[in-house]
C-alpha cells in the first residue's frame, strides 16, 4: 500500500522513553501526509500505530494507554454536550489524548464571569461564541482530531440527531434543566453517558449505561446551589478530569467502576465515596 | 457511638459540630435527622447510608455513614 509506504518513510529510529529504540513519526510529518492524501490526521495516526510506528505527540501516553489502546481512541467518536467549565477542560483533555473524531455543542458566548474556571474562555475572546473558540483551540492543539462545532443549545428534539454517530456522550451541561434530556437521548441511542457536575467544592461523576439510573434522575431541576456556591477552578478540572479517565475507559473497553454509581467528591474536606445507586 | 454525618455543598452549614460523632435515638430514620439539623427537607436529593443510596423514611442506626445532598448541577 502507497500510503504505509509514504508512512515508513517519514518514520524515524529514535530511543523510546521506556528505553527500547523505535520508530516515531512527527506531527508535521502527519499533517503533510493527512493533507497529501486528503484524509484526517487521525487515519495517518492509526496507520502509523498499526505499522509500529508512534505518533510522536501521543508518545507519552503509550506506557498508560496500550497501541490498542490509542487505536481505539483515534477511531472513537464522542458527542459532548457543553463547552463551557467541565466541556472547556474536556475538549482539551479528548484533543490531547488523540479521541479521532468529536462533536461538541454549546449556544452560549463567554462573558467575564466565565474566567474564574472556563478552560476556553480569555479575556480576548469575551462576547465571542464558545463553538469558535473550541475549534480555534482544536486546531491549535491536534488537527489530527475531526472537531466539530455545533453553536446551538441541544434540545430533546435535535439531541438524537446529534448523538447518532458517536460512541459515547458526554454531558458537560451548567445547571440540572437539560441534563434528564440528555440522559434520555443517550438512553434511546444506545450509547452511554458520562456525567458530571458540581457547586462549590462538591461535586460528582457517573456512568449511566442506556437505561439504568444516573444522576439525572435523582437531582431534580432547581439550578439553586450553583447560583449561590458557584463553580471554582480546582473543582472544575477535577471533575473534568475524572469524567475524561472514564470514557477513555468505555472507549479503550474498560469497563468503568462508576457504572451505576456516583464518585462524590468533597474538596472543602477532601473526601471521596462512591454510592451504589 | 454515634453516626458520621457528611453534609454537601449548601448543606454543609447544617452540620454539627460533633457531626464525626452524632448521637441518635432508636427509630431514628432520615427525616427525623433532617428536621433535627434544621434542613428544608426538599434540598436533601441524595441521600446515602454507608455508601448504598437511601431515602427519608430510612432508618439511621449507630455507627451509620449518613451523607446529605442538595441539588447539584454546575458545570
Amino acid at each position: 500500500m502507497r500510503l504505509l509506504d509514504d508512512i515508513h518513510s517519514h518514520a524515524k529510529s529514535t530511543l523510546l522513553p521506556w528505553g527500547e529504540t523505535g520508530t516515531i513519526i512527527s506531527n508535521e510529518d502527519v499533517a503533510a501526509l493527512a493533507q497529501h492524501n486528503a484524509m484526517s490526521g487521525h487515519i495517518i495516526e492509526r496507520h502509523a500505530l498499526t505499522e509500529g510506528i508512534y505518533p510522536l505527540r501521543y508518545l507519552r501516553n503509550m506506557q498508560s494507554i496500550s497501541v490498542e489502546g490509542q487505536i481505539n481512541l483515534l477511531e472513537s467518536s464522542v458527542a459532548q454536550v457543553g463547552l463551557g467549565g467541565l466541556g472547556g477542560n474536556l475538549l482539551e483533555q479528548f484533543l490531547r489524548m488523540g479521541i479521532g473524531t468529536i462533536h461538541a455543542a454549546d449556544g452560549d458566548h463567554f462573558e467575564e464571569s466565565n474566567l474564574n474556571r472556563q478552560e476556553l474562555s480569555l479575556i480576548d475572546n469575551i462576547g465571542q461564541s464558545k463553538v469558535q473558540a473550541a475549534m480555534k483551540r482544536a486546531k491549535a492543539i491536534n488537527p489530527s482530531v475531526d472537531f466539530k462545532g455545533t453553536n446551538e443549545f441541544l434540545t430533546s428534539k435535535s439531541l438524537p440527531d446529534f448523538l447518532s454517530d458517536a460512541d459515547i456522550a458526554i454531558d458537560a451541561l451548567g445547571g440540572l434543566k437539560t441534563r434528564l434530556h440528555l440522559q434520555k437521548a443517550a438512553a434511546q441511542a444506545g450509547i452511554p453517558l458520562i456525567t458530571g457536575a458540581l457547586a462549590g467544592w462538591t461535586g460528582y461523576v457517573g456512568v449511566v449505561i442506556p437505561g439504568e439510573i444516573g444522576p439525572a434522575d435523582i437531582m431534580g431541576l432547581d439550578n439553586e446551589t450553583e447560583g449561590i456556591l458557584g463553580c471554582p477552578a480546582p473543582s472544575v478540572m477535577l471533575v473534568a478530569s475524572l469524567m475524561a479517565m472514564e470514557a477513555v475507559k468505555l472507549l479503550t473497553g474498560i469497563a468503568s467502576p462508576l457504572e451505576r454509581k456516583m464518585l462524590v467528591i468533597d474538596l472543602a474536606t477532601t473526601t471521596f465515596e462512591t454510592i451504589t445507586l | 457511638m454515634g453516626i458520621e454525618l457528611k453534609c454537601f455543598a449548601t448543606l454543609a452549614k447544617f452540620l454539627p459540630e460533633n457531626g464525626d460523632d452524632y448521637p441518635v435515638e432508636s427509630g431514628e430514620t432520615v427525616r427525623s435527622l433532617v428536621n433535627k439539623l434544621g434542613m428544608p427537607e426538599k434540598d436533601v436529593t441524595l441521600i446515602f447510608i454507608n455508601a448504598v443510596r437511601s431515602n427519608l423514611d430510612s432508618e439511621v442506626n449507630d455507627g451509620d455513614r449518613v451523607g446529605l445532598f442538595p441539588p447539584v448541577g454546575g458545570g
